[in-house]
């Protein structure tokens, strides 16, 4: 029952399937069963509430001998450098094998790699499925699907009843494929999205040295049919929360041992370490110089908005690299003490973070930041630059406020 | 790899051996150290002559346990980029080795060059490929290598890009060179119309950095360049700047491609957070100073 099977099995409930919601953590279970979640995903709690009972929470494995299908989806760790531990998943596979009835289906959402599902010894009915989860979107995502890819031994023979049948309630395409085709179409989604995201930083960089603005060019290229308007255009501080980063791991390590070329991911990956310390590079421009007693307020320490996670986070990054700088910091739902730093100080709101630094940085763009004000900051602020990668804040408001507002991929501001 | 320290709060060394102390970044080097208290001793060429025979003996002979050893000592380019100078250089190294396999010091720090990178342009960074493109470069990263193998001490390498200062007796193409034919002939010739991008760092900051990386006893590999690139003919007119009598900037047919160089710093920014280079306006009016200051 981690992020992913939870909000999987509120999405089953909610399409009006009966759900046993198994995990071996007893006190897991209990805090489930009083609704307390362990994320934060935006319409969670709400639709749990409301589908709270057709959902039994259990920590006995038996009790999935009346299910007619099995989803195995917890989350895959990785290690730093995106290595999937795949014993855990193993080992909760052969808990369920032993228990599944006979009739019954195993489906593996978890991230697996391509083989994985092949390689199980058990049960003889198992298929792998693609899970899109979005950290802060996953609930509408799980409800409405955009199709279901389902890796299975033999994509010509129709499903099992009960899965065909679950399936079908979402109402969305079926993409049947063999199960290393499935593996690596949920990885070729994520290196589609990187090499997006790759080529947008690259050309905002651009942008920000030769007076062009990635905000203007943007629409533009959603307009454009052969990229589409959901393309991941939006320049940002490389790629952090791990599954991305476990996918080009995944990638370049087949392609290592088939001897096939992964030139362009491993690029992929060294762009995002760049892109990572871009917060870093413009306090030294603008604000560091001045000398160690500046004072730095810092908002966002999630690797994303709408979610507590800090996997990879470009926030923590740079406060490992401002360790000589007093810090103030907020973030709507992570505290200061996931970072040891030395002068780091917890803020009691975003405006207060403010409260006597030279520069503001807001390194996650939680909806909150986008109602500050600009003027209110600038009362509150010392210095007057404010580092906004995302864009957070209006440009227009903050030059009206007499800020230096430096986002990515817009011409860099003279420096006051 | 990038530079760790191994100690994240500053100390000085108990003893720094400089070996080529009496050049252009080492005699910077040393005056850093003694002006922070630092005790160091930097053998001349008639106490420890690296390139003879038995060298390493020698060297061994002068180094203590626990010391922080330096080392800078090479035939730079302007003594020739042939087989003769690339092999004496691999010679001293090999001195240094031996000595270093017989004491355990406690740190070493290699002042190698930005020449490991050979022919790459653009954006480089500690991370980016070392790829020797003559012996010069080839000599360094060997050097590099040899002297990780040598030894268990921490070891931090630092390649500095184009380094100037007053007593640079190179010559090379950069502000020393521009700064002496400003001042013998009025005029700045440049490749081309000077159109490379390319970082030039004050020789005083190669040794501040250095005696930073000491203190901290840091091992790995730093760049040591200011991030920020100019062109030569931007370079040239702020040359030009510096002289009471006009000086004219002059282009000359182009010979070769244009290509930049740029460093990104930011492994620098982590390393040393409060380093900040001299802006290189005011590196330039101090070299030219210094240059032209009667000795």
């Amino acid at each position: 029952m981690t992020h992913l099977g939870l909000v999987s099995a509120v999405a089953a409930a909610a399409r009006g399937f009966e759900v046993v919601a198994f995990d071996a953590d007893a006190d897991h279970i209990a805090r489930l069963q009083r609704r307390q979640l362990p994320v934060v995903e935006p319409d969670l709690p709400e639709q749990l509430e409301k589908h709270h009972r057709a959902i039994a929470f259990t920590a006995t494995a038996s009790e999935l001998g009346r299910c007619g299908v099995v989803y195995v989806a917890p989350d895959v760790a990785t290690d730093d450098a995106g290595h999937s531990e795949l014993r855990p998943v193993r080992a909760l596979i052969a808990t369920v094998a032993a228990v599944l009835d006979a009739e019954a289906t195993l489906v593996v959402l978890s991230q697996v790699p391509p083989g994985f599902t092949r390689s199980l010894p058990a049960p003889a009915r198992r298929f792998c499925q693609v899970e899109t989860l979005v950290f802060g979107d996953a609930i509408r995502r799980a409800m409405s699907p955009e199709r279901f890819i389902v890796g299975c031994t033999d994509p010509g023979a129709a499903l099992p009843a009960a899965l065909d049948e679950f399936l079908a309630a979402f109402g969305c395409p079926i993409v049947k494929m063999g199960y290393e085709s499935a593996e690596l179409a949920k990885i070729a989604i994520n290196v589609c999205l990187v090499a997006s995201i790759s080529a947008a930083n690259t050309l905002a960089e651009l942008c920000e040295r030769l007076g062009a603005d990635w905000a203007e060019i943007e629409p533009a290229l959603r307009l454009d049919r052969r990229i589409g308007v959901h393309a991941y255009l939006s320049p940002g501080l490389g790629i952090a929360g791990g599954n991305l980063e476990r996918d080009l791991a995944t990638v370049c390590d087949l392609a290592d041992a088939l001897g096939t070329d992964a030139g362009v991911v491993r690029a992929w990956t060294e762009n995002s370490r760049h892109r990572r310390d871009w917060a870093l590079g413009q306090l030294h421009d603008r604000v560091l110089g001045e000398g160690p007693n500046a004072v730095i307020a810092l908002l966002g320490l999630a690797y994303k908005a709408d979610t507590a996670s800090t996997r990879n986070s470009p926030a923590l990054a740079l406060l490992a690299a401002l360790t000589p700088f007093a810090v103030r910091a907020w973030d709507p739902v992570v505290s200061t003490s996931v970072v040891r730093h030395p002068r780091l100080v917890q803020a009691a709101s975003a405006l207060d973070a403010c409260a006597g630094a030279d520069a503001l940085v807001i390194m996650t763009p939680w909806a909150e930041f986008r109602r500050l004000s600009a003027a209110a900051i600038a009362e509150r602020l010392r210095g007057r630059v404010v580092v906004d990668p995302y864009g957070v804040l209006a440009p227009d408001a903050c030059r009206a406020a007499g800020l230096e507002h430096v986002r990515l991929g817009s011409p860099r501001p003279p420096r006051r | 790899m990038e530079l760790i320290h191994s100690r994240q709060s500053p100390e000085p060394p108990s003893r720094v051996v400089v070996l080529g102390g009496g050049g252009f970044i080492g005699g910077r080097l040393r005056a850093a150290l003694e002006h922070a208290g630092i005790p160091v001793l930097a053998p001349g060429r008639s106490t420890l002559d690296l390139a003879a025979e038995g060298a390493g003996a020698t060297l061994q002979s002068l180094l203590r346990v626990g010391d922080a050893v330096v080392v800078l000592a090479a035939l730079t380019p302007d003594k020739g980029r042939g087989l003769a100078p690339f092999m004496s250089n691999l010679a001293i190294a090999a001195a240094v080795g031996a000595a270093l396999e017989k004491v355990e010091v406690g740190h070493v720090v290699y002042v190698s060059s930005d020449a490991v990178y050979g022919a790459a342009t653009g954006r480089l960074t500690e991370t980016s490929c070392a790829q020797p493109n003559d012996l010069y470069g080839m000599m360094h990263l060997a050097r590099e290598v040899m002297l990780r193998t040598a030894t268990r001490a921490p070891v931090a390498v630092l390649r500095p890009t184009l380094v100037f200062g007053a007593s640079d007796t190179h010559n090379s193409y950069g502000p020393n060179r521009l700064c002496r034919m400003a001042h013998k002939d009025g005029k700045v010739v440049l490749f081309g119309e000077g159109e490379e991008m390319r970082d030039h760092v004050f020789v005083e900051d190669v040794a501040a950095l250095t005696v930073a990386v000491l203190r901290h006893r840091s091992a790995g590999t730093l760049n040591v360049a200011s991030g920020q690139a100019i062109s030569y003919a931007d370079l040239a007119r702020k040359v030009a700047v510096l002289f009471d009598r006009p000086v004219m900037i002059a282009g000359t047919p182009r010979q070769t491609p244009i290509t930049h160089r740029h460093f990104d710093i930011t492994a620098l920014h982590k390393a040393f957070p409060w380093f900040r280079f001299t802006p290189l306006d005011d590196g330039l009016a101090r070299a030219q100073r210094e240059m032209l200051e009667p000795r």
